[in-house]
């Protein structure tokens, strides 16, 4: 008998489109990211300095005089975010650089346009994918972190000079997380390979610090460090966190770069998504 | 959870009813290239064969269909659905098979056929129960487990089959199905699509450059030819019509021959062996005889036929070699 004699069923039991049409692409997305041992082990390891932090805490509860030192403040989940935004950086570049790049790629993209989806669909699916990555080891942690400093120390913790803390952690964790999936969809977007989109994004992020490093050390132009997207993240945190800075660039003029970044990515993102590539 | 409800027009309607798809003087511009330029014809249920040359216009016909090009001038409807306002609607209730590679590596055949037909509305169950059936029916069934990296050309072609019928479309769009393939493997894809067509009764529109393709699995074809629809009809429709065709050999000086059929109103194609000479409406063989005794040149071999689609085909393009 030949193959194409087996049964083929007819379907008839069509509903409504869904509103959550793009929850398929970021759960198979997420699923082929997870499946991956190496990504697993750099998700755990991204939880390291959460232990590290409580630990810190911990200590300054039973030694008060290591408080004094460095106590338990805004400052303090300031810096537990700068520890993160590394991992962000590796989990967007190793998470996040194929997402497009590879669909663009092997011609999956008119597996999806081609599909009740729009364009829009496709690119909340996939920043979605990145999102749920970047806040899993920003926002999640995050919280965990301001939970157990809240046992370990509810005096300090709940004061009023730390009631803006969790908003701030969800507030950090927010931006970060959707700085870097912008910006890592959108080179992804831009490339038809993931490896380079990943280069483009590890020497985008670098390349930009190290001008800022070199043009506010070297030449003291401190406003250079609008040019670099973690001066910016970490003086939005400063600011969230009532940290203070003595940074000459505000903490507006620093979420304003962000934003524009943000913009700029989404356009990038809209020129490429498409089922048709017209060369004019 | 809530949007707009479809209501599916019934299945397997014979050829002749409604139109599924109807287009009127349709433009497609990219940029300055014209890819569609008054084009005008009706897809009704059954198959449908596109026809013509590359670049003639087909893909940009199929991508007008699913919205994704957006029109100059003219009228296209899907389902009784503008595709540039209703993307969405239209969309669901076409199935497509791109003529490039589309798929995703890491996936297994069965996971990427599910996920397609849940990008199409279906529900995860149904999806991953369809994924398999469909499978099997493209005769992957053995294979459905291995990633799609690891599948062969052939096998490639026969997913992207499967994750274009995974939602039992009600016009499945086949873009170039066979390409790449060895003779095996088109065989088997053309029975497929053919079994598809007549025994399951789903309308598809096959767009191809090979007319024997078309000619094998479509009832009705449109010739497109430099963005217009050239010709049209039922292949009994336009191979019923034809005219009485000869291939003749000649000896001697031909050309004046040759100009004196084309001013008699005949046509003719230049064979490897010698020439296909249409014959004018109403005229006999004995035409030729007298033309040659005219021109004299000897007729050393003639041979009476019928016009097939492929004479259909090149008398409607010009003359210009498909592909």
């Amino acid at each position: 008998m030949p193959v194409y004699d087996q049964s083929y069923r007819r379907y008839e039991a069509r509903g409504a489109l869904r509103r959550t049409r793009f929850w398929p692409i970021t759960r198979e997305a997420l699923r082929l990211i997870l499946s991956k041992r190496t990504f697993l082990l750099l998700l755990l390891a991204a939880w390291v300095p959460l232990l590290g932090h409580v630990a810190y805490v911990y200590v300054t509860t039973q030694y008060p005089e290591v408080g004094r030192v460095a106590p338990v403040d805004g400052a303090l989940f300031a810096r537990f975010f700068e520890f993160q935004k590394y991992f962000v950086i590796l989990l967007t570049i190793f998470g996040g650089a194929g997402l497009v790049a590879d669909d663009l790629r092997t011609g999956a993209i008119l597996v999806y346009l081609s599909r009740p989806l729009t364009r829009r669909d496709y690119v909340i699916g996939k920043l979605s994918v990145l999102m749920a990555l970047d806040l899993s080891v920003t926002l999640v942690p995050g919280l965990l972190f301001y939970a157990v400093a809240v046992a370990l120390a509810p005096d300090t913790l709940l004061s009023a000079e730390l009631a803006r803390v969790p908003f701030a952690l969800i507030g950090q964790a927010l931006l970060v997380s959707a700085t870097y999936s912008l910006v890592g969809l959108a080179l992804s977007a831009l490339s038809r390979s993931a490896r380079v989109a990943g280069l483009a994004l590890f020497g985008l992020l670098t390349g930009l610090e190290l001008v800022r490093l070199v043009l506010t050390e070297a030449f003291d132009l401190p406003l250079a460090a609008l040019l670099s997207l973690q001066a910016n993240l970490s003086r939005v945190a400063e600011a969230l966190f009532g940290v203070e800075s003595g940074a000459a660039v505000s903490w507006w003029a620093a979420l304003l770069v962000l934003v524009a970044a943000g913009a700029a990515a989404l356009a990038a993102i809209r020129s490429r998504v498409r089922a048709v590539e017209i060369v004019s | 959870m809530s949007g707009t409800t479809v209501t599916k027009a019934p299945f397997n309607q014979g050829v002749g009813d409604a139109p599924l798809v109807e287009f009127r003087e349709l433009a497609v511009w990219y940029g300055r290239v014209v890819a569609l330029e008054s084009a005008s014809g009706v897809i009704r249920p059954g198959a449908t064969g596109l026809l013509g040359p590359n670049g003639a216009g087909k893909t940009t016909l199929l991508r007008a269909l699913l919205g994704f090009v957006p029109w100059k001038s003219g009228r296209l409807s899907a389902f009784g659905c503008d595709p540039s306002r209703e993307p969405l609607e239209v969309r669901r209730r076409f199935g497509y098979m791109p003529e490039a590679d589309c798929h995703i590596g890491d996936m297994t055949g069965s996971a990427f056929v599910a996920f397609a037909g849940e990008l199409s509305g279906l529900p995860r169950s149904e999806a991953i129960s369809r994924a398999h059936e469909v499978l099997y029916y493209v005769g992957l069934g053995e294979a459905r487990y291995r990633t799609l990296a690891t599948y062969s050309t052939g096998m490639k072609q026969r997913v992207k089959l499967a994750q274009a019928l995974v939602h039992d479309p009600e016009l499945l769009l086949l873009d170039e199905p066979t390409n790449g393939l060895d003779p095996d493997g088109r065989e088997e894809m053309l029975a497929l699509i053919g079994d598809v067509a007549r025994r399951r009764q789903m309308s598809l529109v096959l767009s191809s450059h090979l007319l024997r393709d078309v000619e094998r699995v479509c009832d009705e074809v449109l010739v497109i030819d430099q963005g217009r629809v050239v010709t049209s009809g039922t292949i009994a429709q336009l191979t019923g019509q034809r005219r009485e065709v000869c291939d003749v050999r000649l000896k001697g000086e031909v050309a004046a021959f040759l100009t004196d059929l084309k001013d008699e109103g005949g046509d003719f194609q230049e064979r490897e062996d010698g020439y296909r000479v249409t014959l004018p409406d109403d005229a006999t063989p004995e035409l030729l005889f007298r033309l040659a005794r005219d021109a004299g040149v000897q007729i050393r071999h003639l041979r009476p036929g019928a016009e097939t689609l492929e004479d259909v085909f090149l008398r409607a393009v010009g003359h210009r070699e498909p592909g």
